[in-house]
Formats: C-alpha cells, structure tokens, sequence
C-alpha cells in the first residue's frame, strides 16, 4: 500500500474534480432552498388552509399545495430534513456493526471469519423492502424502526468492504511493525488499519446516504415506515399518489427533490472517490 | 467434471443458507409481542378455546420444534394457512398465484435493464470522453438517482395520463394473455430498468476502460486486428464478469424495488402480497413470503455463479 496521501493533495482533487464541483453545487442549491424556506416561508408543514387546496404551484406556492391546503415546499422542506436524519442516523449505525464486524473478520480470519461472513452473506440475500418490512413488524412503525431497518440492510455492505480491505493490509509492514511493538490488537485496528481503509468505506457511506432517503421513501410510501403526521418525504409522497390524477404536481414535485438530494450526493460521492482513492481515479479516466 | 463439482459445493452452500435465512425469518416474526392464539380468536376467546387452539397449532413446543414442523411442511409445498386474506386460502396457493407475476415483471425488468446498459455503457467506453460517454454517464447518474416508485408515477404521468399508450393500473396475468402481460407490465417493468440500468452501465463503462488498458488488449492492437474484433473477442468477454457479478449483486435491490413498484401499478405480486399480509398482521404468509423471495436471491446468485465458472473455468477450477 502506497503512503497515506496529504489531506489537503485529496481536498485539492476534490475541489478540481468536476463531477464534485457539479455534486457541491447541487447540494449548496438545496441547502439555500432549505434555508429560504425555513427563514421566509409564510406557511408551516402542518397548519391546514381549506381555503387552499389542491392548487397548482404558482408564485405563492412554487410547488402548489396539498389536499389540506399545506404549502407543499415548505412541507418538501421539513421532510428533507426528517428524512435525511433518518438515513443518516441508519447509515451511521451500519456502518459501525458492519466496519466493526469485518474489520474483525477480516484482520483475525478463520473459523470465526468463515462463519461471520456466511451470516453477512445470508443477510446480504435478503431482498431490501422484505429484509425491512419484517423488522417493521417486529419493532412497529415509525421513524426509530426505519432507521434501524437501513442500518441492517448496510450492515452486510460495510462489512464486505472493511472486510476485504483488512485482510488486503493485515500483513503490510507497518502492521506488522505494530504487532512486534507490541500494541494490542484493538489499537492495532483503530490506529493501523482504519486510517487506511476509511476512504472506500466513506464512500460507501455518500452512496449509502442517497439510498436510506430512497428506502425511507419507499417504506413510508408502501405505508410500513414513517407515519402521518411526521412530515417525511415518503408519507408525503404516499399522500400524494391518494389524488395523483387531480393533483400530480404533490407527488411529482416532492419525487424530484427527493431525485436533487440523491444526486447531489451521489455525485459529492463519485467526486470523494476520485479524491480519496486515486487508483480508482486512475483507472476509471 | 470441476465445474460440476464446484456447482454441487454451489448447490449445498445455498441449500444450507435458505434452511438458516428460513430460521431466523421463523425466529424474528415469532418474537412479535402478542399471542397467535389471540391474534386468531379474537380478544373475547374462552381460555379454554385458546388452550385448544395453541394445542392444535403446537404452539406450546419449543420454537425448534415448531420450526422443524414448519420447515419440513414447507419442503412438501405446505406453508400453512393464511388466516386474514380472503379467508383461510393456503399460503402456497397464494404465493403460487402471485410468484408468476412477480417473476415476469422481475425478469422484465432486468431484461430492459441489461439492453439499455449494454449499449449505454459500451457505448460510453468506445466514445471515452466524447459527448456520447459525457451523455450516457450523466444520464446514469441522474437515473440511480431517482426513487423507482416514483418514476413509475411520472411514467404513469407521461406514458398512460399524457399519452394513453400503457395502462396507468392494473396487470394482464402472463397465463391470461402474453401480450397483455407485455403491455400492461412495460411501465413497472421499465420503472425497476432504468434505475437498475444506470447502475450496471456505469460498471460495465468502469470494466471496458480498464480492459482496454490491458497489456494483451495492447498487444491485439500492436497485432493489427481490427478494433471490432478486439473488442469482441479480448475485451467484451472479459469484461462481462465483473458485469454478471453485478447483476448478482444488484438482486436484493431489484426485488426490493418490486416490492414497492407492485403496489404502485397494483400488481398483484408476491410483493404486493407480502405488504398486504403485513397489514394484516397475517405472519405466516409474510413468512413464506419472505422466504420465497430469499430463495429467488439464492438461487439469482447461484446462476450468476454458474455463468461466472462458465465464462472464466479459472474460477471453478
């Protein structure tokens, strides 16, 4: 494994890298919105106005309004933030269980690996929506069980990677300088091996984000995850397919932000890949 | 003969996987708080009649017991009986009626899926850096980008309400009318596709390139063959691994998005089903569900396996 590169050579191919300047303009536009809205919105995500529904987006209501009359941007607004939350606190959580479980497998091997990493791949074999709707039944409803169920669903796919790329460097030399030094085999992990391995695994967290807002999305939508009133973009979205036909702009308009979000960050990942592990860079230009 | 003995070590290991995947899908909806019996008899049952009833559904054995009873009924067909949906039809005829469904959109789906990414993606490789690879890259990134539940709506939108050329809702079952099930099952198949497709052209593009670099692939052009025929028989079939792979990978996601997509055309899938039960808090038909849909990823994986020993005997060796 080559040296570990200077954080500011990875910040300056990331802020040269096209595709991150597009995924940076695309969030910053998203983060003005949500700015915006939250400073100089007249309206609220909840207070209902009968005098209003179902209109068209226009000046007042760029995005028109819902069945009860609620501004529909400003409620795209606060479930962003709802629905970001959930993904993240889900990624994060994963991303842990599985980091840990693969750096462990990977850097000990064995038994023990063999038969971890049977485990992960059984979970891995669980198609997405079954693996989180039967958690859905076990925990009930809401925003908590959805995170959990994202963090499941990632826990496989941290361990994948932190696995194969602790047992890629188990052996290089300064772990082994590490191990004849004599520090223990947690801090061997913590300080050795993880500074090494952090960059696909962040990468995989960009990506991961993006999709926990996708799978909140669909969960709440299919109704088996975040539940109304909590203004989450999937419950918004499912309200919406309710008068789809009278009023498409709800469901439409939400979707597409939900589409901006997710491809801000997965071009702010595609861009952190390029920064962080050059030899994908190289390869893939 | 290698690559028979790699596919029964294949066949086991996945066997051994879906009996355990079955368990904890067992253990996980038996650790529901409530009782079955309850659940079944309603709130007002006589002690007795649910002493009855948990004797009769061996609901007082130990959970390996009733696993072991579920799991070997199941290996004859017999999943037991649903006790919600349209009153106590069979679990298995249930998924029977709705699997065929859900296959034909699933299939669809990656059929379209790995059209538009073979041309999307060689396309892209073979223009590197030109306005097509530009195009189709872009065009890969937005698409993984958006929520396929929500394409199907504005596919709905565009396609069915716009134009009128599909059904906004509803699925001609492929037994009733193949072309029907064509017609009807083209907008949620396409909703599954193009998200999928952005994802595996994106792959192939990756594995294209870095082939081309290779030094045999050098070495072919320093030989004078012609750029097709290098691509055809240095490139392509090398590349495809890492693509098949993939398509492997990517199958937990492609049923997943059924799952949901179903609901939105109102197919009536195994998805569909799944979901429904769920409402209903029927656990045995989620729990064959559930196990069907592990058996579908198993045994994608399995082939994609099989064709990744055929194409590289390396691997099987």
């Amino acid at each position: 494994m080559a040296k570990r590169r200077s954080a500011s050579g990875m910040w300056h191919t990331f802020r040269t890298n096209r595709v991150a300047q597009v995924g940076t303009a695309v969030i910053l536009i998203a983060a003005a919105v949500i700015l915006l809205v939250r400073l100089f919105s007249p309206y609220g995500p909840t207070g209902n106005d009968y005098m209003n529904i179902l209109r068209p987006p226009s000046l007042s209501h760029p995005f028109g309004t819902d069945s009860f009359g609620r501004d529909v941007l400003t409620r795209v607004v606060y479930g962003a933030q709802v629905s970001l939350l959930i993904s993240f606190a889900g990624l994060l959580l994963g991303g842990l269980i599985g980091t840990v479980i693969g750096m462990v497998s990977g850097f000990w091997g064995g038994v023990l690996d063999a038969v971890t990493m049977r485990f992960i791949d059984l979970l891995y074999s669980f198609p997405t929506y079954v693996l989180a709707l039967c958690l859905m039944l076990l925990l009930g409803y809401g925003s908590r069980s959805v995170s959990l169920a994202i963090a499941l669903i990632y826990v496989p796919n941290f361990a994948r990677l932190a696995r194969s790329m602790t047992e890629a460097i188990r052996a290089e030399n300064y772990v082994t300088a590490a191990r004849l030094m004599g520090q223990s085999p947690p801090r061997i992990l913590l300080r050795e091996i993880l500074p090494n391995i952090a960059a696909p695994l962040l990468v995989q967290f960009s990506a991961g984000l993006g999709f926990g807002i996708i799978m909140e999305a669909g969960l709440s939508f299919v109704g088996l995850g975040v539940q109304p009133p909590t203004p989450s973009l999937g419950v918004m979205m499912a309200d919406g397919k309710d008068y789809f036909q009278r009023g498409p702009w709800v469901l439409t308009l939400t979707g597409l932000s939900v589409a901006w979000i997710i491809l801000g960050l997965n071009l702010l990942g595609d861009g952190l890949r390029d920064a962080l592990d050059p030899q994908l860079r190289r390869r893939m230009s | 003969m290698k690559i028979l003995l790699y596919l029964a070590v294949k066949v086991a290991s996945s066997f051994a996987m879906l009996v355990i995947g079955a368990a904890v899908v067992f253990l996980l909806l038996h650790a529901i708080p409530g009782d079955a019996a309850i659940a079944a008899l309603g709130e007002q049952a006589s002690p007795s009649a649910i002493a009855a009833f948990r004797a009769e559904h061996h609901l007082n054995d130990p959970l390996f017991v009733q696993f072991w009873a579920w799991a070997s009924a199941a290996l004859t067909g017999d999943l037991g009986q649903s006790i919600s949906l349209a009153g106590g039809f069979s679990t298995a005829s249930l998924i029977a009626g709705s699997l065929p469904n859900t296959l034909f959109i699933g299939v669809y789906a990656l059929a379209l899926a790995v059209a538009i990414s073979l041309l999307a993606g060689s396309v892209a490789a073979a223009r590197h850096g030109r306005i097509e690879d530009v195009l189709a890259t872009s065009g890969a990134i937005v698409t993984i980008s958006m929520p396929d539940f929500w394409l199907g709506y504005v596919l709905v939108l565009i396609f069915s309400l716009g134009l009128g050329w599909f059904p906004a809702y509803g699925f001609i079952r492929p037994g009733d009318s193949l072309g029907g099930a064509f017609h009807s099952g083209f907008l949620p198949a396409l909703a599954i596709a193009v998200p999928m497709a952005g994802i595996f052209s994106r792959m192939l593009r990756a594995t294209l390139l870095e082939t081309f670099r290779r030094a045999y692939v050098v070495s072919a052009h320093a030989m004078g063959f012609g750029r097709f025929f290098i691509f055809w028989h240095y490139v392509f079939r090398n590349a495809l691994i890492p693509y098949v792979t993939t398509i492997g990978l990517q199958a937990r996601y492609l049923l997943g998005g059924v799952v949901v997509v179903e609901r939105v055309f109102g197919v009536p899938g195994i998805g569909s089903l799944m979901v429904d039960a769920a409402f209903a808090r029927d656990y045995g038909v989620v729990q064959g569900c559930a196990v069907v849909f592990l058996l579908i990823v198993i045994a994608v994986n399995f082939m994609v396996d099989a064709v990744c020993g055929l194409l590289d005997p390396r691997r099987a060796g």
